[in-house]
């Protein structure tokens, strides 16, 4: 399949790339509690969303509308809108299985496992990404730092991931909105020090219960125009969902 | 000469029969060399394949050849090529019923491909992929076996279009293909060029232009005949040695053994023409004592010695090649049958040829000139410096 | 009779130089002959290696049906049981373990669909050759369980060097449930062929155990075998032996059938042209032998006049020429094992051909075997005295006058 640039760590609704601390000028929080509540940020026990991808490559680029329903951390269901060609299609997820459906064949497939590694409709998400996460909390460790350009209004922290831990990144250094504890960017680092990957968090939004960055911004630092751009247009978390969102039927209906 | 009849056609059977068995070995191992290269290249890989530049060493989707048409035009009025064939390919998933697979998609041209590497004779069942664009696909036996499925089956196909869009249909399974390449057979899903281009949404463009040639030996010259006839630097134009490599060091290794063991015959050959000469020079010391005797001078006893032998050898030479011409001729139409045909893909091999080669004549020719001239030389010059009586005394 | 004996002996040692020549040119016929069986059998281990010694090894038991999709779930049945016969079978000279999968491996600069091969550094290195092919780091040394070897191609696309991070994910067997797992690139390889230096990457056996969630199963054991040749036996005992409890033991050729078939064809052409040699060797013997007896007719013609029966004079001759033979063959044993031996141990490699990118240089080591010294000198005996039977049955007939009437 194709190789875009890796957003190897991103659940399509954890989209979180980098969250982080946050310290306040009081010496109040501690850093975990800091990262717990940034863990939160996109995290839900169920959530619905309606999004829109925009992949930019260096040989074409398409922006997908789709909605997105999760449920706890194995069941998610995506459809999507548009453009024309792709209208229709759905992927369920069910624990470790995976299904498309397929609109013009009309047929249902099943991804194995196996597959489940290669990208994600051809976007940069792997479809292991629609589930797996690490959490800020738990599997990074965090400290505060001052860089030359920093900005008042914002808080910087450099993170890295615990020991063993497959994540690929050496560091990972975020700036936080101190005020709102909203993450503004994060730059990831291999382990020669190499800016490897920026993500841009803007257009801060009230969406259900919380206050996000509804676009993220995705861009690869060592390959030419390529970025991947996620927009949130609606959601809503801990929702309930109605009857059997997340069945094979389900993929063939028109929702 | 004439009068020791024997001796005359000793040294007349060594020479001519030293040559013609070495003729006959060259003209077979570099016959039957150039036969396993082209039945195995041909097959599939084709002689000389062109691709966009880079794209050997990392192939995507994205490196196409936009002008094949011209292309091949190009190629086709290339003296030694005998045909050429476009190929698209791409990754993709082929699904029936519960069953996924991973697929590499290959979209040909069904009749260009029959006329550069027979492709048809691999369909095992069903039938081949007719001449126009339809949803009909064929699948290497291993991946039928995987999918559980059987012509006339429904294969959903599922990959992404070269502008990133998601590519999906149904195709129907008409036949099942067997290459004798069991990775090709694992994951190959061959269909019509045009519904390939369609469904991945390039343009008229290929990734690949296979070609095969009429003579392996003009492998290099046609090679870069084709290279400076596209004179396109973006166009990477290799010889099999390129793209089949494992192969090709397999081969090699076998090559060399091959060299080893002919030039063992051509040794032996040599050794041959020696004895033979030597002794016979050596037991008409008495003659060329008496011819002394009678007053003929040193340098005419060498000139006689050495006009006696290139005579011979000239005989023996020309009677071999004539012989070996034949021979090898006839190994080249007929070949050799194998005491148990060896099956491979699609096809039966049961013959081996062999191939009249220039150098099935010069080396035997030259081997054999130089011993026996050489040869011929030192006792020549001794016996032109025989005491005429101490040659004549012997029993 | 034996007086006829002695008589051959004295003869042959009376011209001496006559004697010399002849039988050094049926010796060097003899030499070329052991020479040339042992390069043919050097040319198939040759091409038997360069299909099997890299990665494949003779033959290989796994559970059946695992070689068509590499499903984690389908690891090779009764292994104890496997492993202690195995190691009982003399033919079996080496066996390792493996377990392999299908993966992806990720770095911060990409990704990659690979093939992922869990072995036993120890038992690995005998039989496959990326301990050798290691041009970067080392192949297991200490016992890092999160080292990694893979091939430079694939170092390449994922822009990583000795020390980098990379996450492999596997499909655990049976569930299905992704795992993921840190390693740090310890060694890169470079074979020179593409699908290995892309695709193939290395783990310790456990770790890769491990991942699969498969306990101490493993996917293959891949063996190699005594003589490279029994690999090529599709009715060798073992396959047959092996293929039980719903596993399959097979030969290399059916894996890499292409490589069989070309084998086979190549083979068959050397053979011909060894059947060539035969040829030049007899004819040499027979020119040889003609002209030494054939010159002689006045010596036997004198040994008629003087009485000696036909029978007698036939006896002799055929004597002489096996007198010959026996001259020939022991020089044609001492020149056949010392060129043999040195080129056995000094291999042959003028191909001239460009190695970039091979690691491996496959010279042609010619084997000798003690049946090249028994065989071709028997037959050289037996040819020898055979057409000594012509000269001798002429000399029988003929009239000693005629034989005395020396010609010029």
């Amino acid at each position: 399949m194709n190789r875009h640039e890796l957003l190897f760590r991103f659940g399509i609704i954890g989209l979180l790339a980098a969250v982080l601390c946050f310290i306040q000028p009081a010496p109040a929080q501690d850093v975990e509690e800091i990262v717990r509540k940034i863990d939160e940020l996109y995290r839900a026990n169920s959530s619905y969303a309606r999004m829109e991808m925009e992949i930019v490559t260096p040989h074409w680029q398409r922006t997908l509308l789709m909605n997105i329903w999760t449920e706890g951390k194995e069941k998610t269901f995506i459809r999507i809108l548009s453009p024309p060609k792709e209208k229709g299609v759905a992927t369920l997820r069910l624990k470790t299985e995976m299904w498309n459906y397929l609109p013009r064949a009309n047929k249902v497939i099943k991804i194995p496992p196996s597959m489940m590694m290669s990208s994600w409709m051809g976007s940069d998400f792997n479809n292991d990404d629609l589930v797996k996460e690490f959490t800020w909390q738990d599997d990074y460790t965090h400290r505060l730092i001052r860089p030359e350009d920093a900005k008042p209004e914002l808080l910087y922290i450099e993170s890295r991931p615990n020991e063993d831990l497959p994540i690929v990144w050496e560091k990972i250094v975020g700036a936080v909105e101190k005020e709102r504890i909203l993450p503004v960017w994060s730059r990831y680092y291999d382990e020669d020090n190499r800016l490897m990957r920026i993500i841009n968090y803007s257009d801060v939004k009230r969406m259900g219960d919380r206050l996000i960055p509804s676009v993220m911004e995705v861009i690869p630092q060592d390959k030419e125009d390529q970025k991947t751009i996620l927009r949130y247009l609606e959601a809503a978390f801990n929702v309930r969902h109605k009857g059997d969102i997340f069945s094979l039927r389900n993929l063939r209906s028109r929702n | 000469m004439l009068r020791q009849k024997r001796r005359t056609a000793l040294t007349l059977l060594t020479i001519f029969g030293g040559f013609t068995l070495a003729a006959i070995s060259i003209g077979w191992s570099d016959g039957t060399y150039a036969y396993i290269i082209d039945m195995f290249t041909r097959n599939r890989l084709g002689h000389i394949e062109i691709h966009k530049e880079d794209y050997l060493d990392r192939p995507s989707i994205y490196k196409r050849i936009q002008n094949y048409r011209e292309v091949g035009g190009r190629i086709n009025e290339i003296e030694g090529v005998d045909s050429w064939a476009p190929r698209i390919f791409a990754g993709g998933l082929a699904s029936l019923g519960d069953k996924t697979a991973a697929v590499q998609l290959i979209g040909m041209d069904p009749e260009l491909e029959e006329t550069t590497t027979g492709f048809n004779k691999n369909v095992l069942k069903g039938k081949p992929l007719a001449a126009h664009p339809s949803r009909e696909v064929l699948l290497g036996k291993e991946l039928a076996q995987i999918l559980k499925a059987q012509v006339g089956s429904e294969i959903v196909l599922l990959t992404q279009a070269a502008d990133g869009s998601l590519a999906n249909d149904v195709f129907e399974l008409i036949g099942i293909v067997d290459t004798g390449d069991e990775t090709t057979d694992r994951l190959g899903l061959y269909m019509n060029l045009g519904a390939a281009q369609e469904l991945l949404v390039t343009d008229d463009e290929v990734h690949e232009i296979i070609i095969t040639i009429h003579d392996l030996k003009h492998i290099d010259v046609i090679t870069n005949a084709i290279r400076s006839r596209l004179n396109d630097p973006q166009l990477d134009v290799q010889p099999w040695q390129v793209f089949a490599k494992s192969f090709y060091d397999a081969m090699r290794a076998d090559q060399q053994g091959m060299w080893v063991m002919l030039a063992v015959i051509i040794l032996i050959v040599a050794v041959g023409v020696l004895n033979t000469v030597l002794m016979s020079v050596l037991e008409r010391r008495r003659e060329y004592g008496l011819l002394k005797a009678v007053g003929t001078r040193p340098g005419q006893i060498v000139k006689l010695v050495l006009a006696e032998l290139f005579l011979i050898t000239m005989g023996g030479v020309l009677l071999g090649a004539g012989l070996s011409i034949v021979v090898n001729w006839f190994l080249s139409i007929h070949g050799i049958s194998l005491p148990t045909p060896i099956s491979y893909g699609g096809a039966d091999f049961t013959h081996m040829y062999a191939e009249i080669t220039p150098r099935s004549l010069y080396l035997p020719a030259i081997t054999v000139f130089l011993s026996s001239l050489l040869v011929g030389l030192a006792p020549a010059l001794k016996a032109a410096g025989t005491e005429p009586a101490e040659a004549m005394r012997t029993f | 009779m034996w007086i006829y004996v002695k008589l051959a002996f004295r003869n042959m040692l009376r011209n001496k130089r006559r004697s010399f020549i002849a039988g050094t040119a049926i010796g060097i016929g003899l030499a070329s002959l052991i020479f040339v069986d042992a390069v043919m059998i050097g040319m198939d281990r040759n091409m038997i290696e360069s299909a099997t010694s890299t990665f494949l090894g003779d033959g290989q038991i796994q559970r059946k049906g695992f070689r068509r999709t590499l499903q984690s779930d389908l690891t090779v049945q009764e292994l104890p049981w496997i492993v202690e016969n195995l190691q009982k079978e003399d033919i079996v000279k080496h066996f390792t373990n493996r377990a392999m999968s299908y993966a992806t491996i990720s770095s911060p600069a990409n990704f990659s669909s690979i093939e992922l091969i869990g072995v036993d550094p120890d038992t690995e290195k005998y039989v496959s050759e990326i301990d050798e092919a290691v041009s970067e780091g080392d192949y297991f040394q200490g016992n890092n369980a999160r080292d990694i070897v893979i091939g430079t191609k694939l170092a390449e696309i994922l822009e990583v060097g000795l020390g980098s991070r990379v996450v492999v994910t596997v499909a655990q067997a049976g569930t299905g449930v992704l795992s993921q797992e840190l390693f740090r690139i310890s060694g890169i390889f470079k074979f020179g062929i593409t699908e290995m230096d892309r695709g193939m990457v290395f783990v310790r056996l456990h770790k890769a155990q491990e991942m699969l969630g498969i306990g101490d199963d493993v996917h293959s054991v891949t063996l190699v075998l005594s003589d490279p040749s029994f690999g090529l036996d599709g009715d060798l005992f073992l396959w047959e032996k092996y293929s039980r409890f719903d596993n399959e033991a097979i030969g290399w050729t059916v894996i890499l059938p292409q490589v069989e078939a070309a084998f086979a064809m190549s083979r068959f052409s050397a053979y011909l042209v060894g059947l060539i040699l035969f040829g030049i060797v007899a004819l040499g013997i027979i020119n040889t032998l003609f002209m030494s007896l054939y010159e002689r007719m006045f010596e036997f013609g004198v040994l008629r006049a003087v009485g000696t029966r036909p029978f007698g004079i036939a006896q002799m001759i055929v004597y002489e020429a096996g007198a010959l033979a026996v001259l020939s063959i022991v020089l044609g044993c001492i020149l056949g094992f010392l060129v043999t031996y040195i080129m056995a141990h000094v291999g042959f490699d003028f191909t001239g051909i460009e190695y970039v990118g091979v690691t491996f240089r496959r010279l042609l080591y010619p084997v000798i075997r003690i049946r090249q010294f028994i065989e071709y000198p028997l037959w050289v005996f037996a040819i020898t005295t055979l057409i000594g039977l012509y000269p001798a049955r002429y000399a029988a007939k003929l009239l000693p006058s005629n034989a005395m009437r020396r010609t010029l």
